[in-house]
């Protein structure tokens, strides 16, 4: 028994390092991580880069949970996804190694961690709204998602959003997909649950008429349940931004300067090929435009 | 703001009704706690160590998703307040079990003197006194429960903490509303402390 629960912990003190070196060789960062840009420009002294450099490492807001987006695989202790790759690659670009530190965000949390200086960045699915510019600088948008609906296979009734207005639809907690079926259709009723599985269940137990969520996380949902069916096409466009302490524009310019020059070399269509391309069939995107 | 009302009243009603779902239960497995049968002693140990010692959010997550499993699909509203009354009843017991215990033991040997059966002297003797020791024990159970409520915004109630994340996630604006959520829950709460200390004054 004791010797089991100090396994148990010690796995769990793996999980929580989540550096870069405790990453096994042969992994698919360490490719990404080959062909990664690192910064060789000018440094202002006091700058948020010149802080991030001295203190060696990146501090990341993100999640643990989110599949091909931010996941922490529990035997490897390696974080995977997009957002996850995406911060390793900006933390070597900055750096000049993969070295992160996640902190776990929630939607609560973000505006603060920022504000305060807990964290360097957030990465994650944070998408750029108007009454969030107003309190966080965002670079980018380094993804365009969409949201998406699935229904138990034979539904009936349910083609698009608009076919949602009166019935129960299931989403994830503080997701985008809670304010995207506000908008489609105000007079859903919206039922939220804390992760994905979760809310594939509530439907599967008829919780709900349909669950809106990620196309990509859907896409995966589906291909692992026969029981899942997605219906149309995503109806919403949502700009994922890197989340940025508030009007840190030089920051967010050299970060936007990254996210570019990964877009032109390639590398930005390699990490989505690598993770939300594991389950999306078709092409890598092209890289959203990024505003100067 | 309608959406700040619903998980307000929800938050509210969750409790009230989870609470006295919690009495009723709890006041049965004192009883059983109690009663001279070792049989009923241990059905009512076992009820109490059970459902205290497993985490309630562990309850929640295992009576929305495990019941469905079993065919028995409820509300979830309901739901929810099933899995909190069955695992604040456990408090309760203790609560009210302790608080006959306080009781001095020569007024059951009284009773029992008397010719009152078990009921009788429960009933007339040991109860009357024994309530005015539980209150504050309860009240505690009570705000704990309030609190505990939160919970149920895992699983899917639109209660208060969900709603307020819900208006979160369209402002950004966490510290407002957080605060504005935390300073309602502080008003439940210390009416429950206000009509404890009332209802002590009233049974003294």
């Amino acid at each position: 028994m004791g010797r089991l629960f100090v396994a148990a912990l010690l796995l769990f003190v793996a999980g929580c390092s989540g550096g870069a070196e405790s990453v096994p060789g042969g992994s698919k960062i360490d490719a990404l991580l080959a062909k990664a840009p690192v910064y060789a420009g000018q440094v202002t002294p006091g700058s948020a880069v010149d802080r991030i450099r001295k203190r060696g490492e990146l501090l990341i807001g993100g999640s643990q949970d989110a599949p091909l987006l931010s996941q922490l695989d529990p035997i490897s202790g390696e974080l995977t996804g997009f957002d996850a790759y995406l911060g390793k690659l900006l933390a070597q670009y900055i750096v000049g190694k993969p070295s992160t530190e996640l902190l776990t965000a929630t939607s609560e949390t973000r505006e603060p961690l920022l504000a305060n200086g807990t964290v360097d960045v957030i990465l994650q699915t944070y998408t750029i709204t108007p009454a969030r510019r107003e309190r966080v600088s965002f670079a980018g948008p380094y993804y365009r998602s969409g949201q998406a609906i699935a229904v138990r296979k034979g539904t009936s009734g349910v083609s698009k959003p608009a076919d949602l207005a009166g019935k129960t639809v299931i989403v994830g907690a503080n997701t985008p997909g809670v304010t995207a079926v506000q908008d489609a259709a105000p007079t859903a009723k919206i039922v939220e649950f804390g992760s994905d599985p979760e809310c594939v269940t509530a439907l599967k137990q008829g919780r709900g008429d349909a669950y809106v969520q990620d196309q990509a996380i859907l896409v995966a949902d589906a291909s692992k349940d026969p029981e899942l069916e997605l219906v149309g096409e995503p109806f919403t466009e949502d700009p994922y931004g890197i989340g940025i302490k508030h009007g840190d524009t030089e920051f967010t310019a050299f970060v936007d300067g990254w996210l570019r020059e990964i877009g032109k070399s390639g590398l930005w269509q390699e990490v989505w090929r690598q993770t939300i391309g594991t389950v999306v069939t078709g092409e890598a995107p092209a890289p959203p435009a990024i505003a100067s | 703001m309608s959406l700040v009302l619903e998980g307000f009243l929800n938050t509210v009603a969750l409790t009230l009704l989870s609470f006295c779902g919690a009495l009723v239960v709890g006041g049965l497995v004192a009883v059983l706690r109690i009663v001279p049968v070792p049989v009923l002693r241990g059905a009512g140990a076992v009820y109490v160590e059970v459902w205290r010692n497993v985490p309630l959010l562990a309850w929640l997550v295992l009576f929305v998703f495990g019941l469905p499993e079993v065919g028995v699909t409820m509300p979830l509203f309901w739901t929810a307040f099933t899995a909190i009354a069955l695992y604040e009843a456990a408090f309760v017991a203790e609560a009210l079990r302790s608080g006959v215990h306080a009781v001095a033991s020569g007024q059951g040997e009284a009773a029992r003197a008397l010719g009152l059966t078990v009921r009788q002297s429960l009933r007339h003797v040991i109860l009357p006194q024994a309530v005015k020791n539980v209150v504050q024990p309860l009240a505690n159970i009570a705000i704990a429960l309030t609190m505990a409520t939160a919970l149920a915004g895992v699983v899917g109630v639109v209660d208060m903490t969900r709603a307020a994340q819900r208006i979160n996630l369209e402002i950004a604006q966490p510290l407002l509303v957080f605060t504005g959520v935390g300073l309602c829950y502080l008003v439940m709460a210390a009416g429950i402390g206000f009509g404890a200390r009332v209802l002590e004054r009233r049974l003294a």
